[in-house]
């Protein structure tokens, strides 16, 4: 009467634990062998060190002076005549047309095409420098008060700092600020800020690649 | 009836069986610790006995950043430059963003990157940039993994977001010890050696501005910032939080930020609330300063956005 299920339990202890050691040794297998179980995540590239630099859009002319740089592209009377005024020529629409040796400008100033005379800034009795609206001579390093003849709300807060860009110390007493010019950003024949390719997002969790990418490891 | 038992109440087949059953059990168990070999970044002594940043001696704080120096040096062959910032008086730091000339281009989020020493892989970014269409502010609707030939696009503006540095930071009201506050300055820091990284100043931020490291940071060599500082940029381990700092390192030594530093369009602006003459100052009084982010949150950011026109 009691032998029996005795004879029995006593089977199913060695199944039983016969069962537990193969699922042991074979979890030792699986831990051993397997993968880690972590997720494999896909390598991101580094970001192109491009989008790290902190240069302006642009360099005046008054940069390339600043910093002593070959100016044989801005020698004027290589090829214009001293003391007289190069003529300028309109088309029928009163736009005007842009000798063929000064491929570089693109005159795009003014929504309406008005700012089309060359010496609204250039000075046209001396090619190297600028001239204010009220015909004062200005230097291409003073370009800002030129600008700010037509642009008054503009060019106040560039000088308070709040339009255009600065870089340095915001503690003035430990250090001097950097204010950048309307020209280092704006060309000042077509002064429209340009659009440019933008850096890469965020990392997604799932990026689109991943599903296309079949890799039995990454399924668990 | 049954088999005859020996004295010491076992016979050799049930104990051979019993035995094989525990030596695959251990080897199994053995096997399952196999990824605490990969470990190796255990706490030292000196690290596990380090006090509160705030109970702190300039003796102590000397002895850390001795120690975060060494242990930069063996892990990247780069000795660094680690100090610790205090907050300078007088100084209440805002930032202003001007959506107005925001082009969305993304370099803040990359300079911000190399500058505080953030994961590459996986990346962490602390700002995201959000485009919008023009005439709305649903941030619900926003777009942040926008990836056009150019930007700006016509009929959209850019916002980006990153921590807002609240007045009122509901951050640092849920952190269970006391592992970010705010400075008098106004920067909400962590202290990465006393995160215990349970993640709820990440659920409470309303910005979300705060990120996790899940993984180990990988930084490789050649992109690590050498200019380190304690509440700031220094390399964070596994398992802590970190966030936008106003990159303390560079501010509390006068400098601007890195995000502002490369932004080409000049949209963001930074500097002290409290020196009437300071960029911020004019533009708080003399733009159009539209909000601060989820103003109804009750958060008081020091991080305004603010329009031309």
């Amino acid at each position: 009467m009691f032998s029996q299920p005795k004879m029995n339990s006593s089977a199913r202890t060695r199944l039983v634990l016969l069962a537990l050691a193969a699922v042991f040794a074979g979890l030792t297998i699986l831990f051993v062998f397997g993968s880690s179980g972590r997720p494999r995540l896909q390598n991101i590239p580094l970001v192109d060190t491009n989008f790290l630099n902190t240069a302006t859009v642009r360099r005046s002319y008054a940069d390339l002076v600043r910093d002593k740089e070959d100016l044989s592209d801005f020698d004027c009377y290589a090829c214009h005549e001293k003391g007289k005024a190069p003529p300028l020529r309109f088309d029928t629409n009163q736009n005007i047309i842009v000798a063929k040796e000064h491929p570089d400008i693109v005159m795009g100033h003014g929504s309406h095409g008005r700012n089309n005379n060359c010496f609204n800034c250039h000075n046209e009795t001396n090619l190297l420098a600028l001239q204010s609206r009220d015909g004062r001579p200005l230097t291409f390093s003073d370009s800002p008060q030129l600008c700010g003849s037509c642009h008054g709300p503009t060019y106040r807060d560039w000088e308070a700092g709040a339009h255009g860009r600065t870089s340095g110390y915001w503690e003035r007493s430990l250090g001097s600020i950097n204010r950048k010019q309307c020209v280092n950003c704006h060309n000042p024949h077509s002064p429209h800020f340009p659009g440019r390719k933008p850096a890469p997002g965020p990392h997604l969790l799932h990026p689109p690649e991943v599903a296309t990418a079949t890799e039995p490891e990454s399924h668990h | 009836m049954s088999t005859p038992t020996p004295a010491n109440g076992m016979d050799r087949r049930s104990f051979l069986r019993t035995s094989a059953v525990l030596t695959t059990g251990l080897a199994a168990l053995a096997a399952s610790l196999k990824p605490l070999m990969e470990m190796n970044d255990f706490p030292t002594a000196e690290r596990f006995m380090q006090k509160y940043y705030k109970e702190m001696t300039p003796a102590d704080m000397d002895k850390v950043l001795k120690r975060i120096t060494n242990e930069v040096e063996k892990q990247y062959g780069l000795r660094p430059h680690v100090r610790d910032y205090k907050p300078m008086d007088g100084v209440q730091y805002v930032y202003c963003l001007n959506l107005t000339r925001c082009i969305g281009c993304r370099k803040c989020v990359h300079a911000c990157v190399a500058e505080n020493n953030q994961s590459r892989n996986p990346e962490i970014q602390y700002i995201r940039v959000l485009k919008m269409e023009d005439g709305s502010l649903d941030i619900e609707k926003a777009e942040h993994d926008y990836d056009p030939e150019q930007v700006p696009e016509k009929g959209f503006f850019y916002m980006p977001v990153q921590c807002q540095q609240c007045k009122n930071p509901p951050c640092v009201k849920v952190c269970p010890v006391h592992a970010t506050w705010q400075e008098t300055d106004g920067i909400t820091v962590v202290d990465y050696d006393w995160c215990i990284g349970c993640r709820y100043c990440e659920a409470a931020c309303p910005y979300w501005a705060r990120r996790f490291n899940w993984t180990k940071p990988e930084i490789p060599k050649e992109r690590l910032n050498p200019e380190m500082s304690y509440l700031g940029n220094r390399p964070r381990r596994q398992g802590v939080m970190e966030k936008c700092h106003f990159c303390i390192q560079r501010t509390r030594q006068g400098k601007y930020p890195a995000c502002l530093e490369v932004c080409p369009a000049g949209a963001r602006k930074f500097g002290n609330i409290l020196d009437p003459n300071s960029e911020v100052s004019y533009i708080l009084n003399h733009k159009r300063v539209f909000i601060q982010l989820k103003e109804e949150m009750g958060t008081s950011p020091r991080f305004f956005y603010y329009f031309d026109v």
